[in-house]
Order: structure tokens, then sequence, then C-alpha cells
């Protein structure tokens, strides 16, 4: 989270907006947004659907696995990367489908 | 019988031979040394290397740093000094140095928990801009471990970049003071050759 926030001018110059999403309440995620000093949203996901809507949901556990994903302005998936993110992968590819109009 | 271990001596000499170019393509150096003697890092970054007795550190797959240096001291558990360079430091601040510095020392050594007195803080010149020198201890008196760092932030481009070094020791033990110097030498000497990615995007 620390790595997008510090990328947000970036993020910004391409039209692309990043949100993250957690399994924890919401109360957690303030303090440990606050703490990073993240300023984007942060989502909380306590039930967990959007684990399973994105297939990051390991069964009986209760925590999302890593997972990136860029969805355009149309609403499609364009790129989807696991794992810790690969920033300058991910800023390639916001700056090329920017270029192409497809924005984010 | 001859016949058959010449065959496979043979077999064997080409299974060696072909490793060794294995060897060979997989140790390709990321540095090339300049005639004055400096380094140049992935014709990014150019640099004078600390003496012979310092080793190499660079993350494989990432990591918290760039590349760095690190030395094994004279005196017991834990007298190491390692220094680095780092890109992307702890925290996100780019506005000013102040901020980055709150937010890096919530992070740096954290896994050691420590308690951190800021010895000095400093302004000063660095990469060819204006930049922020701190120099903290860290105390463990539980393992009876202490640690003394200095950490410099500087500019590339519109974002935060840092070196820091840490020389840990017992808690009895003294502190080094020329390796502070060596690491003083390497970031005075720090150039950038071109721009970051993040300037070219």
């Amino acid at each position: 989270m620390e790595g997008h926030q510090r990328n947000l001018y970036l993020y910004e110059r391409f039209n692309a907006r990043v949100v993250g999403v957690s399994r924890d309440d919401v109360t957690t995620l303030k303090y440990w947004g606050d703490g990073l000093g993240v300023t984007f949203p942060l989502l909380s996901n306590v039930t967990g659907f959007l684990g399973t809507y994105f297939q990051i949901q390991p069964e009986g556990k209760p925590i999302f696995g890593r997972r990136t994903v860029i969805i355009d302005k149309t609403g499609i998936i364009r790129y989807v990367r696991d794992g810790s993110p690969e920033f300058k992968d991910i800023l390639l590819f916001l700056k090329k489908l920017n270029q192409e109009g497809g924005k984010p | 019988m001859k016949r058959k271990v010449f065959l496979i001596l043979c077999m064997m000499l080409v299974g060696m031979w072909l490793s060794a170019c294995a060897t060979t393509q997989t140790a390709q150096k990321p540095y090339r040394i300049s005639p004055q003697g400096t380094v140049i890092w992935e014709d990014e970054f150019e640099f004078m290397p600390p003496p012979p007795d310092w080793k190499l550190l660079r993350p494989e797959g990432g990591g918290d740093i760039n590349f760095g240096f690190m030395r094994s001291d004279l005196g017991g558990f834990p007298s190491t000094t390692t220094f680095a360079y780092d890109e992307e430091p702890f925290g996100c601040t780019a506005a000013s140095f102040e901020g980055r510095e709150k937010e890096f020392f919530k992070r740096f050594l954290f896994n050691a928990i420590l308690n951190f007195q800021v010895l000095d803080r400093k302004e000063v010149q660095v990469v060819g801009g204006e930049g922020l020198q701190v120099d903290v201890e860290g105390k463990d008196p539980v393992r009876g471990e202490k640690v003394r760092a200095r950490v410099i932030f500087g500019k590339r481009g519109d974002r935060i970049i840092g070196f820091y070094i840490t020389q840990w020791r017992p808690m009895d033990g003294t502190y080094d003071t020329a390796a502070f110097d060596i690491f003083d030498k390497f970031v005075k000497s720090f150039k950038f050759l071109k721009k970051s990615f993040y300037e070219t995007l």
C-alpha cells in the first residue's frame, strides 16, 4: 500500500484511481491506513464476497490472497497479477492503457 | 572396456564444460569499474566503492534496498556494519524530508524493536541537491545489543531516495567511526547517470 501511495501522482497522470480491499473491519483499516499515511480509499469487505468474485478467497481462511487487478473504464478486467505488486509493471501498463484511450 | 571408460570420460568433460558455460552466464555482474576506479552500476549509478573487505549485498527478486555493502566487524555478535542505497525508503511523503523521516523511522529496523534516540539531525548536500541527515542510536537492553545508524534522505526527480548505514554492537562494544567515513565517501561520490524509471514515465 505504501508503494501505491508513493505512486499516486503517477496514477493520476494516467487517469487511474487506486482502491485497496481487505477483509479487516473499518476501524482496523482506518488505524492501519492512518499509520501508513495512505490517503486513497481502503474498502472493508468483512464478508469476503469480493474475494470470491476475484477468486482470491482461500477456502476456510479469513483473509484474501494478494492480487492486483486493473479494471478499465468500461469495467473490463485488463490486468491481473498475484503476489506483491510489481509497481513498475503496473505503471507501464497504466501508461499504455491511458495512451490507448482505455482509461482505467 | 577402455573405449567405454573413454566415452564416459568424454561425456563427463562435455557435461562439465556445459555447466561451466551456464555458471558464467548466470554470474554476470551488474557493474563495471571505470578507469577512475569508480563503480558504474547497471549504467545508472556511479560511486566510489568501499575497500575490498566489504561484501556486496544485492537482494534477489527485489527487496528493501537496491544494493549495499556489508562487513563483519571485530567483537562478539552482532558486530556487523551494513550500508545501502535505497530507491524507495520506507514511507510515502515526498513533500518534505522531515515528513518522510517520521514515516521512515516507524519502520526502520522495526523487527528489532529498539528504542531510538536521535543523536544529530542536519541539512546536507547529497546527489547534487538538498538532503537531510539523521544520526540515531537504538538500544535493546533485553538482548544486550545496540545499533548506531545514519540515514541520509535526498531527491531523485520528484521522489525521495535514501542512503543508510547501520552498525550493530553488543551493548558493551565500541562503534567504529571509520566505517561511517567510508559510508560518507560512498554517498558523496554517488551520481545518477540517467533519469530514473519514474522520471521517464
